[in-house]
């Protein structure tokens, strides 16, 4: 029989002789607590310890079931890990592994990152107290642990699902949660809010911000150090450096080169430099043995100082930040003492702890895979195979890059900027086509908006591909370098309306908007894949003004592709009309109008007959088409996956300047509504949304004066 | 102490990271100085090896801006043509040394970061093999942990004098008021 005693090492094999607890947690001398796990008297096999100490480290048998956690079973809240020694500290964290990857293996999500920080998870909520000291995790996707550890670990197969525990951190969610986090590069300068909050109101909690090598490439973070700096307020940022700089989506061949300068200067501060100049020091010391060994000694000695206090950190401290590193990420007992001691201290003033962590750390298919198994569907624990659902149809992302490599077969001046989502984007297999002409910026939005525009100067063509969330960095950067100036730059947004589990901080609700209330850009958006292509086709044509398309997260409907894939421009400024009917019109916009289909096609048992026309343009609107519906029936509706303020705010900004909304048209807008949708899946938030076809059906009948009827339409 | 480059550093002992011990380092005349050239003879024979000898890609037989592609293509060939049991017998010696050299230039060069490293220490005209980096790995995290370990005891010392009256920053100027605040009765 297994025994376990609390705050002590897990059991061996040799039983019934009692466990020799190692190194007895003080408060358990007092009340011996002792949980055995039932075994019937008979068992045949012996029950096998899946997580074991070796030399190097816990190595976690993942081929089983889910492994018994013991320690882990004690822990509830951070309260709970005051008490654990060092070595129960890393069997904890070793057990946090193993619920990790059983956890994700069953609801899918971000794996990786979340392996790479336990033990750094473990060490902060062993040295720090939240709620009221507060711990801010960049991005967010890496918090698992995190939430595992403060009270959310019997939630954890809820995660990412309908009314379930975010993916992110988030507020709401709990008190442990210090900020939300979802876009990168956010954690410094929250962080800073708080620590600087907290001295104004004479408090006295700690303020930890982590942020990763890749969050650290955008342009927020160095306005938060350098803000930092200057402030001085007591403030320690911990940079989790796991080498990747760039998300690791990585190329179809193997791990991208690390973009940028950034990441050189990150291995010069692994790679020991200083020992360079160390050793030069020390061979003209040695030359001069036996001479004047004072002032050489003296002349060393500086150098070291200089060494020691992390000059050798090149920006951070011309930033203003004390630099301490590196560290290595995965000792826990290095990471507790450093922390101890920050927290010790007097005064810190803002103070960077360099580590150096491995993404995926334990679990062998991780580290092993190419994109390290960053962001996963549910997968078989044992070998880290993802049961990736079949599809007759790819997705909308792969359409967009397959189109985009036929066009620039065609045309040399066509590029693409992307803002480290390669594989997001779909632009990885552009870029395995055409290396020289895909560029990668890191995170960085703002930049890569603006590089765009200038690479239009010049006569090139380039696409950004950004995810409708992420373009919002860079808006100025849309209107005064691009818009202002009608620079033809070609946005394509990605993941552009409600996106599933991910959700309101990824959530694409706002690009219809924000686009077209500029005034010279070309706004489109296609209802199906092939109508995506040609799309692609037409902003590649459109050269005197920028151009944007957005398109969804998802798989496509199954539309007949143009021969080749290559797409045919369409006419700007048109749209069509897809079914006939009478009475009421619905005009949709980009996706929504499978939707508006389906909802026709429903209408039909009720003996219903709508038009349903696809708008295609936003701006500039197919005047003609909605003229047409205007006068052929009596209602119209527009449906969107916007917010307010789009496709139906234009639409009936036209009609009321034409005068037709003075006779007697009805006019019905439906669009996102005005508050911000939980993630989920598609299909619940749709529902969430009110835009599913059932409600417009629903609608279009109340509007005909038969709101009973909607209730035959089962959702 | 071996550091990342493979050279011992005289009077090779631990302690010589640490600041203050600058100032013990063996006098001549004093300790082993018998130690100490035979210490830095082994330096100067070691970088000279290094010069000599020909980098991973002359080896591999591509340029140096090869991409991963080229590098993993020659690398199969070479691997087929210097496999022990390929290999007639009288040379089998010979290319199963040539065989991990190159296993070894694979290794280091399809890895983006080592190959990063590897050629910044090329165009500072050293060539190391990957396994003196390796053994060199293991000792660099404990020069990390002498490096972060003085970095604490500076903190600590600057920090006892952090918000002295000299310090105009807004986070001085905030904790000083605060504990003249707290020392009002």
């Amino acid at each position: 029989m297994n025994m376990v005693v609390c705050g002590s090492l897990l059991s061996y094999h040799s039983l019934p002789r009692l466990l020799k607890p190692q190194r007895p947690a003080l408060w358990c001398k007092k009340q011996f607590c002792v949980r055995g796990s039932v075994n019937k008297p008979d068992a045949e096999e012996p029950r096998r310890i899946m997580i074991r100490k070796e030399n190097e480290g816990w190595k976690i048998d993942f081929s089983g079931e889910k492994p018994t956690t013991p320690l882990l079973d004690t822990v509830n809240y951070p309260a709970h890990l005051k008490n654990l020694s060092t070595q129960d500290l890393e069997q904890l964290a070793a057990e946090l592994r193993a619920d990790i990857v059983y956890s994700v293996a069953e609801t899918g999500g971000h794996l990786s990152s979340s392996l790479g920080v336990v033990e750094l998870t473990v060490a902060l909520h062993h040295v720090f107290s939240t709620p009221e000291d507060k711990i801010i995790w960049d991005v967010g996707h890496q918090a698992y642990p995190h939430k595992i550890l403060t009270g959310r670990r019997s939630r954890m197969h809820t995660m990412r699902k309908t009314s379930g525990l975010a993916g992110f951190p988030k507020r709401d969610e709990s008190v442990h949660d210090a900020f939300g986090a979802g876009h990168s590069s956010t954690s410094i300068s929250a962080g800073l809010g708080m620590a600087v909050a907290r001295d104004l109101l004479g408090n006295n909690n700690n303020v930890v911000s982590v942020i990763g090598d890749g969050a650290m490439t955008a342009g927020q973070a160095y306005e938060a150090m350098n803000n930092a700096g200057f402030l001085d307020s007591n403030l320690i940022i911990v940079l989790n450096d796991n080498r990747q700089v760039s998300l690791p989506t990585a190329t179809l061949d193997g791990p991208a080169s690390p973009v940028g300068a950034l990441s050189s200067a990150l291995t010069k501060l692994q790679a020991s430099t200083n020992f360079r100049k160390l050793r030069e020091a020390a061979k003209s010391f040695t030359k001069q043995i036996g001479g004047q060994t004072y002032e050489v000694a003296a002349r060393l000695d500086e150098y070291a100082r200089g060494m020691i206090s992390g000059s050798g950190s090149t920006f951070f401290e011309e930033l203003g930040l004390y630099y301490i590193g590196p560290v290595d990420g995965h000792n826990i007992e290095d990471l507790v003492t450093i922390f101890q001691k920050v927290k010790a201290m007097p005064v810190q003033g803002p103070v960077l702890i360099h580590i150096v962590t491995e993404k995926g750390r334990g679990y062998s298919p991780a580290e092993a895979a190419v994109d390290k198994m960053h962001g996963v569907v549910k997968f078989d624990p044992a070998t880290g195979k993802q049961h990736k659902p079949e599809s007759p149809t790819l997705p909308y992302t792969r359409y967009f890059a397959e189109s985009l490599i036929k066009e620039a077969e065609d045309d040399d001046k066509i590029v693409a900027i992307h803002a480290a989502m390669g594989g997001g984007t779909g632009l990885n297999y552009f870029e395995k086509k055409f290396p020289d002409r895909c560029f990668d910026v890191g995170i960085a939005e703002q930049h890569a908006v603006t590089f765009a525009a200038g690479l239009a100067t010049e006569g090139l063509k380039p696409f950004c591909a950004i995810y409708s969330t992420f373009l919002q960095r860079g808006y100025d950067q849309v209107i005064h370098d691009v818009d202002l100036q009608k620079l033809p730059v070609r946005f394509a947004m990605d993941r552009a309306g409600l996106v599933g589990a991910d959700g309101p901080t990824h959530c694409g609700a706002f690009d219809i908007t924000y686009m077209a209330c500029l005034p010279n850009m070309v706004i489109m958006a296609p209802s199906d894949e092939a109508e995506l292509m040609h799309m692609v086709a037409t902003a590649a044509a459109i050269d005197d003004r920028p151009s944007c398309f957005r398109f969804p997260r998802g798989n496509g409907i199954g539309a007949v592709l143009p021969p080749n894939n290559k797409g045919t421009p369409l006419e700007i400024g048109k749209g069509r009309i897809l079914t006939e009917g009478n009475r009421l019109a619905i005009l949709g916009y980009g996706s929504m109008v499978q939707q508006c289909l389906e909802a026709a096609h429903m209408l039909r048992t009720q003996d219903i007959y709508v038009t349903v026309a696809d708008a295609r343009f936003c701006k500039p609107l197919d005047t003609e088409l909605i003229r047409q519906l205007a006068s052929e029936h009596e209602i119209l509706i527009t449906v969107e996956e916007g917010s307010i303020g789009g496709f139906g705010s234009h639409v009936s900004h036209f009609l009321s300047l034409t005068g037709i909304l003075d006779g007697p048209l009805k006019l019905r807008s439906m669009m996102l509504p005005d508050r911000y949708i939980e993630h989920g899946s598609p299909k619940d938030q749709i529902e969430e949304a009110g835009l599913s076809s059932r409600h417009i059906s629903a609608t279009v009948l109340s509007l005909l004066g038969k709101p009973k009827e909607a209730l035959h339409f089962k959702p | 102490m071996r550091c990342a480059y493979g050279l011992a550093i005289p009077a090779s002992d631990t302690r010589f990271f640490t600041p203050e011990p600058f100032l013990r380092l063996p006098r001549p005349g004093s300790g082993n100085p018998s130690r100490i050239s035979i210490g830095s003879f082994r330096i100067k024979a070691k970088i000279n090896e290094a010069r000599k000898e020909t980098s991973f890609y002359e080896l591999l037989g591509i340029a140096e801006s090869g991409t991963l592609l080229e590098i993993k293509q020659a690398y199969k060939q070479l691997a087929r043509k210097y496999h022990p049991d390929v290999s007639p017998p009288d040379q089998v010696e010979e290319n199963t040394e040539r065989f991990i050299q190159v296993q070894e230039a694979y290794e280091t060069l399809s890895d983006p970061r080592s190959r990063a490293i590897y050629d910044r220490d090329l165009s500072m005209g050293l060539h190391l093999a990957f396994s003196a980096r390796r053994r060199s790995q293991y000792h660099e995290r404990s020069e990390w942990k002498n490096r972060w370990q003085s970095q604490l005891s500076e903190l600590k010392r600057r920090s006892m004098n952090k918000d002295a009256k000299g310090n105009l920053s807004w986070g001085a100027q905030v904790r000083r008021q605060r504990e003249e605040a707290s020392k009002k009765p």
